[in-house]
């Protein structure tokens, strides 16, 4: 028994000194965000005793961000939406129906997923302003559904092929369309792991700058991100401002995360076991 | 199922409508006229990394004002692009041909690489070359690509405070190489702080450092060589930037951890804070005679290179700084008339007290009786380019790997 309660604490020290690096960069941020410019400049490790919600309010009217927090929402929701229901279908067929071509197409998507976006981003924005569909929502939309796809699809088929055929083969003898197989059994099973992709793409959409910046050049078109990102200049003289703004762009994602944590944990291990 | 269908495809016409309206409500007003893309006559797209603080926005507000005094009918779209994406996204949006009409860039080495890029606009500035210092950092082969809004220098600022706390003299700064070890030395043993604040996780210190102490390592025709591009980096002096920089480090000169602590702005909260008794700094949009001064006051001192070798001849490092350059033909009557609007004398004149920048035009006397900030101006008529500017990308990351390994060598 008292081995046992040793080997946890041999186990949770590493832990909470992980959650402890986890948790500084955080805590340090929020120090610093609530410092003036010059306490800053004079004290920055100190805990500061003079609370600055100034900063805040700052960051918020000069990045703009009433504007871009729903430009980022719009944009965030359409995108995992669009991602998650041609993923879900897409693993579907390439892991429980039978067709020709379809180990071909799977690993066509392997291969997309390997090629980095500065590859190609060049062609890939030019091609964008063809179809004119640079500075316009749906640009930024079908980049990011396009960017994020080939890895939400590979997981969702790996995550289906786990579930066995048998089940999918007895809800067609019980009268099922193929659509139906997929709606009524594949995705309810599938849960787990759309919302562990839901929400990692989520991050990815939130999170971007570089697409964001390539695609939506107009200031009024702008995501949350590339807003705070901006207020650095080329040199971050402002910091307490600037990380002010970091604070208020990342507190979404953390509430998130705190909703859907034991989702994210178990839904990003759920698919990877089997390809 | 159909029910499930149903609602996905509704949701998803939904959301395209949605989207379909954000794209066409841009239409109007979006759409960067871009090198590649014509844009509307009447819309002038300039793309730049922002304005630092209310001054330079301030500034920023007057070239507008400028500007639409002779263009009334031209909407000027400003985009502030994040610095550190800046170039990549900048090189990216013009091979694609979205890139904007105007665009902000440094002088020298960032400007000069991007020409290829640039309208030349030689023969429309030139009424008003006379006005302006710093051209050489705009000018490639020949042509001139924009002209330059401020000028960017490495002055090297001292705190008086810690020279007298240090037993050194603050009204005699040193003058050479070995007074400025012993000031270091003097430093290092009569008070808590470091003799220079430097950050140098980019690599970044050595640039500073050949800067700003080149006009005393250097013979004068070696300097004119350097910048000519006539480079011998096996000579004696060339070598001896290196070797000084690593003494320097040896000998304790710096704070704690500087190899891994960003250049900007660590060095120069470091030196505000009266933790660092010098620091060289710059003549721009931050670490200048202003900013100092704020945290300094009285105790704010400037000080010339000092001398290392004979034959050399002391002079400020400063050159052309920032300047905005021309990227589509089309509007480029209306875009040398930002350029214009950017350098006028008012404007600069205001943003010089109010933002602490050393402006380009020569003709603006400023205001101010700090005294570090009047010094630095009575040097410019001596003052030469940067050294390390005029050194290709490619060179100066050879450069910033070299100052590491000095570092790691340490």
């Amino acid at each position: 028994m008292r081995s046992r309660g040793a080997a946890r604490w041999i186990i949770a020290a590493p832990m909470a000194l992980l959650a402890i690096a986890t948790i500084y960069p955080m805590l340090y941020t929020l120090n610093i965000a609530l410092k003036s410019r010059v306490d800053y400049v004079l004290d920055r490790g100190g805990l500061t005793t003079d609370l600055n919600f100034q900063n805040f309010v700052d960051a918020w009217t000069q990045a703009n961000m009433g504007r871009y927090y729903l430009n980022s929402i719009f944009v965030t929701v359409v995108s995992v939406a669009l991602i998650l229901l041609i993923s879900s279908m897409a693993g579907f067929a390439l892991s429980h129906l039978t067709f020709r071509g379809s180990r071909a197409t799977f690993l066509l998507i392997l291969a997309a997923m390997m090629i980095p976006f500065q590859v190609i981003m060049v062609p890939f924005i030019k091609t964008l302003s063809d179809f004119s569909m640079i500075n316009t929502y749906p640009g930024l939309i079908v980049a990011y559904v396009s960017q994020f796809l080939p890895f939400t699809i590979y997981f969702m088929t790996a995550y289906f092929a786990r579930i066995p055929k048998e089940i999918t083969e007895a809800a067609r003898v019980d009268g099922n369309t193929i659509y139906g197989v997929f709606g009524r059994i594949m995705l309810p099973l599938g849960r787990p792991a759309l919302l562990s992709m839901g929400i990692l793409n989520a991050l990815f959409c939130w999170n971007d700058i570089l697409i964001s910046l390539l695609v939506m050049q107009s200031p009024s078109q702008r995501t949350l991100m590339v807003g705070v990102s901006a207020l650095r200049g080329q040199y971050p003289d402002n910091v307490p401002t600037y990380l002010a703004g970091v604070l208020l762009v990342v507190l979404p994602l953390i509430v998130v995360y705190l909703i859907f944590q034991r989702q994210i944990t178990t839904g990003v291990t759920a698919g990877a076991t089997k390809g | 199922m159909k029910r499930l269908i149903s609602s996905a495809a509704l949701g998803l016409a939904a959301a395209l409508t949605l989207t379909a309206c954000g794209g066409a409500s841009t239409g109007a007003t979006g759409g960067s006229g871009g090198g590649g893309e014509g844009g509307s006559a009447d819309r002038l797209v300039i793309w730049n990394w922002g304005a630092s603080d209310d001054a330079a926005a301030a500034f920023q507000e007057d070239v507008v004002a400028n500007f639409n005094e002779t263009h009334p009918d031209v909407e000027v779209e400003i985009v502030s692009q994040p610095f550190d994406q800046y170039y990549t996204l900048l090189g990216s949006a013009i091979e694609a041909g979205t890139g904007p009409d105007v665009a902000l860039f440094n002088g020298g080495t960032q400007l000069k690489s991007r020409a290829d890029s640039l309208i030349p606009v030689t023969d429309e500035l030139s009424d008003i070359t006379g006005d302006l210092a710093g051209w050489p950092a705009f000018q490639a082969d020949g042509e001139t690509y924009s002209a330059p809004m401020f000028l960017q220098g490495f002055p090297i600022y001292f705190n008086k405070a810690i020279f007298t706390s240090a037993g050194l003299d603050p009204e005699n700064p040193p003058k050479t190489w070995e007074e400025l070890g012993a000031a270091c030395d003097a430093i290092e043993a009569g008070t808590e702080v470091d003799c220079f604040a430097l950050g140098n996780k980019e690599g970044l210190g050595i640039e500073f450092f050949m800067s700003g102490l080149g006009s005393g390592i250097f013979t004068a025709d070696e300097y004119d060589a350097w910048i000519d591009g006539e480079r011998d980096w096996t000579s004696e002096h060339a070598r001896q930037v290196l070797t000084m920089w690593a003494e320097s480090s040896a000998n304790g000169w710096y704070n704690d951890g500087a190899n891994s602590t960003a250049m900007f702005n660590d060095s120069f909260d470091l030196f505000s804070g009266g933790k660092a008794a010098m620091v060289i700094g710059l003549s721009s949009g931050i670490a200048h005679w202003k900013q100092f001064d704020e945290f300094l006051g009285e105790d704010l001192g400037f000080m010339m290179p000092v001398t290392t070798n004979e034959g050399t001849t002391i002079a400020l490092p400063i050159e052309g700084g920032i300047g905005y350059g021309v990227l589509n033909e089309d509007k480029k009557d209306i875009a040398v008339d930002w350029i214009k609007a950017t350098v006028e004398r008012d404007a600069q004149a205001d943003y010089a007290l109010a933002g602490g920048q050393i402006v380009s035009n020569t003709t603006v006397e400023l205001d101010t009786d700090i005294t570090s900030a009047q010094e630095i101006i009575a040097e410019l008529p001596g003052s030469k380019p940067l050294l390390h500017t005029a050194l290709s990308g490619d060179t100066l990351d050879l450069l910033h790997r070299s100052a590491s390994s000095c570092w790691s060598a340490r």
